[in-house]
Parts: structure tokens; C-alpha cells; sequence
């Protein structure tokens, strides 16, 4: 048995709600465009060599009594599943099937990784696609996970040994209240404001949807100008957040005019400072928590630089310490009991949006089972509350942004009142003159 | 300045036993943008120095160097 990282925990207690609300499983998608299809034998070698390597792979979850601690109890030591399909040029609406349909449950035994490969129905090109639950990866798992499929089989690298858990959850009770007081205050401050999200009180969230909007590689240089111009060129998370955070805001308030929202972001931050020493396996996120009043976000500009002093409010003031902290005394608090603090204090609400800006994907490889990468992105899918995500990464010069949201929750104009703030935001077009 | 600078970013921000000097490309080094708050703050601190988001360009975060000269063109 493997125990499950404070964040792993917080994730259990996600998928519990989101069972308990029909919302089913918290699977996420990695997808790679690779220049021409892979040798099949080549594929089912890496993918055989991965599932022995790591039992985890076949892991599966579940709290002991009476200690309350989740551990992975981890599987076989079987290889990954290869699944091949017809060719098709529609790639986001397979893997949407593909979400809806896995067998990945982190309850049960089995394969917590599945390989889909579809080449495209017009020209060379084929798309890989990685299925994986939230619980068990976070995005640079995932990043290291290609890494190891692009390795020859056999050749374990050296950082693939699965994490022992943290070293928060091993804080005595008395030693984390204190710790963990500075975050409770500050969450205890924010039911003053109107936090809301994309949430529908009436009647209970459907499927996961998802659009990926994707830039060409001159779209994406003027987006990195219009960044650099307006919140300098390396503060990529603030600026991005921001951008999230104006789109989501505009729906809500459009639903909800007055009092003008306040939008609360979690924002997951690597609690590995050392890219060198990230694990594969689990989850090492801490989620910030940054408010952001609906004034402060009237422009990308004026929002930046509010989300940029809220980051510095909230490192300087050992925040992020305070919420280990948390997430450590809560590690045992039962699935059902998590969140209801949380959304009890915020009236149903947990935060408005989820967001991340996971960078280069994949940082790294750039090759795979022989077959250049062209194109890759992340599809996250989220829970309601706050029942809406918007992601960002890049490959290859190219933006990819991913919408994700569940159904009811979001209609189809509001779609389009989301993704034009934030295509207006990010690139109004080339200049004209 | 630049030895403070190197102090600061191995003891709280990169590792402990990265091999840096004043000329490290700091990127390479795996200075990210958490890694940039972290140092905006710190600079903040031990020399009293506030950076606007737009003083963080990779030109300028690209070394030890490059920051110190940032940093005395600002004092």
C-alpha cells in the first residue's frame, strides 16, 4: 500500500461529490498529434514495459478503518491498454467518447492508464490519446509519463520511483492547527464578498463538455506580445488566470448583474520547487486561493496587476505553508465531510473557476515511439461546483486553450459570451493597418 | 549584489546545491514563473527594491548579472 499525498485526498473527496451527484468519474485527456502513425508492435512493447514497470498503473483507492487514511493499494503488474480506432478527422469529438466511455475507476482494480491511437482520415498525421483519472496524476505526471513512453523499454529513468506520500500528513494535530490558522482566517473572510460561479442550482450537472480553442503559431506570438506588453513576458500564470477569470466573470454576471461577482481561483501551484524532482505518481498541488473583486477585473491590464499582488499577498503572508497545513489535518476527514465546510461557508460555491497554464506540453520529448510531435494539449475535465475550467498550454509555438464545463451548466450563448471575452482578450486579430 | 542574488535562489527558490554562478542562465537552471514571484519578493525584502510586472522580462531574469544590473538601475 501506497499512502495517498494531501492532495490525492482532496481529489478523493472530489470524485466522491462527483459521484454522489452523477457527475461520474474525474477522468482527464493528453492529447498528441504525431506526424505519422507508430509501429504497432512498437506502441504495445512501451505500453507493456510501462504497466510492469509501475504497479500503480493498476492501482486503486480506498480509506482504511479505523484510521481513515487512503492509500493506493497498487495492481498487477499488467501492460497498459492499446486501444486502436478508425481513422477520423474529428479528433475532439472522439475524445469526448472517449471520456464517457473509459473503464478507468480509481475504486476498483484495473488499468488507471489507457492508450488510444486514431490515425487521421485526411493525411499522415495520428492522434495519441492518454486517458488518466485526476486522483492519481497531476499534469506533470503526465509530462513524465510521455517521457517514459519515449524512452526505449527497459530503460526506467531514474525519477519514476512512485512518491511515499508527504510529509504534511505526518504533522500532529496540534502542530498543524496553528499552521493551518492563517488560511482558515482568510477563507473565513470570503463569504463577505458575492463569490459565484458557473454552478446551476436547479437541477443536477450532466456530462463533461469541453472545446479546445487552438492558435496558430502567429496568433500565439501576438498573444506573447500582448502579454509581454501588459504584464511582462515571464508572469505566464497571473496573466493567463486573469484572462480566465474576465471570461467566467462576464457570464456570471450576466446571469447575476447585481452585486457585480467576486470570483474566486484556485489556482494548483507544484509544491515541488525542482522540476528535476517532481514525481510521476499522485498529486503535489497546492490550490491558491485568490479573490479577485469584479472591479479589479475590467480590464487584462488592471486584473494582471490585481492577481499579481494577490500572488505576492499570498506568498508573503506563508499562505500556501497554511494551506498544506489544512489539506494535513483534513487527510482524514471522511470523502462525504470534505468539502462541506467549504461549500458551506461559500453557499454552495467552492471557487468560481478552475484554471491552469501548464506551459510547453510536453516540455520535453519532442519524439515519440519514433513519431515527431506536432501538436498536444490537455482536456481536463471539471466538477460542479464550480462546474466550469478553462486551461491553457503550448506546443510548438501554438496555443491551445481548453474549455471544460459540465453540461448544465453552461448554455450555449453563454458558451459564446465566454469564448469571445476570451478570444478578445488574448488576440483581437493581426493589426490592420 | 550578485552573490546575494545566487544566496537567494539557492536557499529558497531552486536547489540548495544547483551549481550556479553570476553568469547561470537561470532558465536552464529551472527558474520558472512560480520561481519569479518567489524572487520578486525576496528582492523585495532583503533590498527594498519593488519590480513591476513589466521589469520581468527574460532578458532580464536571464542571470544573476542581468538582475543585479536591473536592480542598480532602479536603486
Amino acid at each position: 500500500m501506497i499512502p495517498a499525498t494531501i492532495s490525492d485526498c482532496f481529489l478523493l473527496a472530489l470524485e466522491t461529490q462527483m459521484r454522489r451527484t452523477g457527475q461520474g468519474r474525474h477522468l482527464a485527456a493528453s492529447v498528441l498529434v504525431l506526424d505519422a502513425p507508430p509501429d504497432r508492435a512498437t506502441i504495445t512493447a512501451a505500453a507493456t514495459a510501462l504497466g510492469r514497470r509501475h504497479p500503480l498503473l493498476h492501482a486503486h483507492i480506498r480509506r482504511h478503518f479505523p484510521t481513515l487514511l487512503a492509500h493506493w493499494h497498487p495492481g498487477p503488474c499488467a501492460a497498459v491498454p492499446v486501444i486502436w480506432h478508425e481513422a477520423t478527422d474529428d479528433i475532439d469529438a472522439l475524445t469526448s467518447r472517449l471520456l464517457e466511455s473509459s473503464g478507468i475507476d480509481i475504486f476498483r482494480p484495473g488499468p488507471n492508464l489507457e492508450i488510444h491511437l486514431a490515425p487521421a482520415a485526411s493525411g499522415n498525421a495520428c492522434h495519441l490519446i492518454l486517458l488518466w483519472p485526476h486522483a492519481l496524476f497531476d499534469a506533470v505526471g503526465i509530462d513524465l509519463l510521455i517521457d517514459e513512453l519515449a524512452t526505449a523499454p527497459g530503460e526506467a529513468p531514474a525519477r519514476s520511483q512512485p512518491s511515499t506520500g508527504d510529509s504534511a500528513a505526518a504533522l500532529p494535530a496540534s502542530a498543524a492547527w496553528p499552521a493551518a490558522k492563517p488560511i482558515l482566517e482568510e477563507m473565513r473572510g470570503f463569504p463577505a464578498h458575492p463569490v459565484r460561479s458557473l454552478r446551476q442550482s436547479s437541477g443536477p450537472a450532466g456530462a463533461a463538455r469541453f472545446k479546445v480553442i487552438r492558435f496558430d503559431p502567429a496568433a500565439t506570438a501576438r498573444i506573447r506580445d500582448r502579454m509581454a506588453a501588459t504584464a511582462g513576458e515571464l508572469l505566464l500564470l497571473p496573466y493567463f488566470a486573469t484572462l480566465a477569470a474576465r471570461a467566467a466573470h462576464a457570464v456570471i454576471r450576466r446571469r447575476q448583474p447585481s452585486p457585480d461577482p467576486a470570483i474566486l481561483l484556485s489556482i494548483p501551484v507544484q509544491r515541488f520547487p525542482d522540476p528535476s524532482r517532481r514525481p510521476l505518481f499522485h498529486n503535489h498541488m497546492t490550490p491558491w486561493s485568490l479573490l479577485l473583486e469584479g472591479g479589479e477585473l475590467a480590464d487584462p491590464s488592471g486584473g494582471s496587476k490585481a492577481l499579481y499582488r494577490k500572488y505576492a499577498s499570498f506568498m508573503r503572508r506563508k499562505l500556501p505553508a497554511a494551506m498544506d497545513a489544512l489539506m494535513a489535518l483534513m487527510h482524514r476527514c471522511p470523502s462525504w465531510l470534505y468539502l462541506k465546510p467549504s461549500t458551506h461557508y461559500l453557499k454552495g460555491e467552492l471557487c468560481s473557476l478552475y484554471h491552469s497554464h501548464t506551459g510547453n506540453f510536453p516540455s520535453r520529448a519532442r519524439v515519440l515511439l519514433g513519431k515527431s510531435i506536432t501538436a498536444a494539449w490537455h482536456v481536463p475535465t471539471v466538477s460542479s461546483p464550480p462546474g466550469i475550467g478553462i486551461f491553457f498550454s503550448e506546443s510548438g509555438g501554438q496555443l491551445h486553450t481548453t474549455i471544460s464545463w459540465r453540461e448544465n451548466t453552461l448554455d450555449a450563448a453563454e458558451l459564446g459570451i465566454l469564448e469571445s471575452t476570451l478570444r478578445a482578450d488574448l488576440d483581437p486579430g493581426p493589426p490592420t493597418s | 549584489m550578485e552573490i546575494q542574488l545566487l544566496t537567494l535562489l539557492r536557499e529558497q527558490i531552486l536547489a540548495p546545491d544547483a551549481l550556479l554562478d553570476a553568469d547561470s542562465d537561470l532558465f536552464a537552471a529551472g527558474l520558472d514563473s512560480m520561481g519569479i514571484m518567489q524572487l520578486v519578493l525576496a528582492i523585495e525584502d532583503h533590498f527594498g527594491i519593488a519590480l513591476e510586472p513589466t521589469d520581468l522580462s527574460r532578458e532580464h531574469f536571464q542571470s544573476a548579472t542581468r538582475i543585479a544590473a536591473l536592480l542598480r538601475s532602479k536603486s
